[in-house]
């Protein structure tokens, strides 16, 4: 018996209502697992001292990141209730327009963190090209290699920036971009500061052996379900949970689409053997 | 309630026009397409240039005058585009490639290989230990990895005593590589789903006002 191809354009229609359309409109609330990493990374940013500076950076945006947004946003919302400081390290053009937002959707500035000054508790630097050179030369000397932040304004003149010096001012390095292995290599692996990555679903398989290589100092969640667990974590229900009834349901679709994939393929091969 | 924010109204359309190609290639899928690559480049180069300021600040202002050097590199890179005088731009690349790669072989050996190394010696021993689903969990990290390097040590044909020995954990590593292909695939796609769920999500929230 042979199973008639199924139209791609079916197959999108099929996705579309059933993984998004339908949970967007009526949330069905599916539940998710805890994950260990996710709560260690949680409790790791409770145990830092309060005031401690914190960077946000690195390289490579996929179109606006929302998967690491989902566990950045709560997060950041978790460090400026304890009034830890941000460096916004951007090391690739799109990074820059990418980490502001990141503080804007945190809404740190106006209501999770209140009285989140800039220049007193966080600092936006501008794009700083050549990487890896320019983040080596950034953990080495912060003054000289950005004297001055995203605005032109000089380190000197923010109360925040003035007294940042070089790599041992640095506490943890947060990594919501693509290209983690540069962080695990220049900030963990040869500075010794710890490192977490928001990672994207697709980044997470390929970069997940430096938590095995570093164990208690690289972290890394899983896509939007690890943003979900933080956002759990945090108290607060945001992009992860937004999106989580979607992905629960295209996991299930996905393993559906395979099973009847590979029969159809069967199906076709004893066919054309008939023949 | 639906939006009455214009940006959100262009935002919903632009993506409305993105979702087009799952029906097929099309005018619409097309303008999206090639306004988001337009506005991508225009934003790099605006940020490009916005960095120069505050990177030759100091020069600018005289407290580090060595930074004459790289803004000199940097305008014989734009050379590349002028056939006639793109050897000018071979030094500042050169500068470029030797920099990263010296840097990158300091710290690729100590993360990626050195700390692969030990990865694997401290999970072999943590099979002996622990729970016995965890034992299981190490057992098959250890041994898929080691069958994934025969893979790639193994490449020439081993003959006489033992060969076919080879030849069977050569063929359990290419299947281990298969399997890690197949999770990166899944995790891609799971990826793109969820990009596409918060697109959705963006839309019926923001846009149409629901939930």
């Amino acid at each position: 018996m042979q199973i008639p191809e199924l139209k791609s354009q079916y197959v999108w229609a099929i996705l579309m209502i059933f993984c998004y359309i339908i949970p967007g409109i009526m949330p069905l609330n599916t539940s998710f697992p805890n994950s260990s990493t996710t709560t260690n990374i949680y409790n790791l940013i409770e145990a830092l001292p309060d005031g401690s500076t914190v960077v946000i950076g690195g390289s490579g945006v996929f179109a606006f990141d929302l998967e690491s947004s989902s566990g950045t946003i709560p997060c950041i919302q978790q460090m400026a209730r304890k009034h830890i400081k941000i460096l916004n390290v951007p090391l690739a053009v799109e990074a820059v327009q990418f980490e502001k937002y990141l503080i804007d959707a945190s809404r740190i500035e106006t209501k999770y963190g209140g009285e989140y000054l800039y220049g007193r508790d966080w600092i936006q630097f501008p794009y700083l090209a050549g990487s890896p050179g320019s983040l080596v030369a950034f953990l080495n000397d912060i003054q000289k290699t950005c004297p001055t932040d995203v605005y032109g304004t000089p380190l000197s003149q923010l109360e925040l920036g003035k007294d940042l010096k070089d790599y041992t001012d640095i506490t943890l390095w947060i990594c919501p971009h693509w290209d983690f292995p540069t962080i695990v290599q220049y900030v963990t692996g040869e500075r010794k500061i710890p490192s977490i990555s928001f990672a994207q679903s697709g980044a997470y398989a390929q970069y997940g052996p430096y938590m095995t290589a570093y164990p208690g100092q690289v972290f890394m969640t899983n896509g939007f379900v690890g943003g979900a667990q933080y956002e759990r974590l945090n108290g607060i229900k945001g992009l992860g949970h937004a999106v989580i009834d979607g992905n629960q349901i295209m996991s299930i679709l996905f393993v559906a689409f395979f099973v009847l994939g590979n029969i159809t393929w069967l199906s076709k091969r004893t066919g054309g053997n008939k023949k | 309630m639906i939006s009455m924010d214009f940006w959100v109204w262009v935002s919903a359309l632009l993506t409305i026009c993105s979702f087009s190609l799952l029906y097929g290639d099309n005018i619409l899928f097309r303008f999206a397409e090639y306004t988001f690559i337009s506005v991508v480049i225009g934003h790099a180069v605006v940020t490009g240039l916005q960095t120069l300021y505050p990177m030759f600040y100091p020069l600018i202002n005289g407290t580090q005058p060595i930074l004459i050097f790289p803004l000199i590199l940097g305008i014989m890179a734009l050379f590349v585009a002028w056939r006639k005088y793109a050897w000018l731009a071979s030094l500042p690349f050169a500068v470029i490639v030797g920099v990263g790669t010296g840097l990158s072989m300091r710290a690729v050996i100590t993360t990626d290989i050195v700390g692969s190394m030990r990865a694997l010696i401290s999970e072999t021993g943590k099979i002996f230990v622990g729970q016995p689903g965890d034992q299981i969990g190490y057992l098959i990290r250890v041994v898929f990895c080691i069958g994934a390097m025969f893979y790639f040590l193994f490449t020439i044909f081993v003959k006489g005593r033992g060969s076919v020995t080879v030849g069977w954990i050569r063929t359990f590593g290419k299947y281990v590589l298969l399997i890690y292909l197949g999770i990166g695939l899944g995790n891609s796609a799971m990826q793109y789903s969820g990009l596409a769920t918060s697109a959705v999500n963006r839309l019926l929230r923001l846009w149409l006002g629901f939930g």
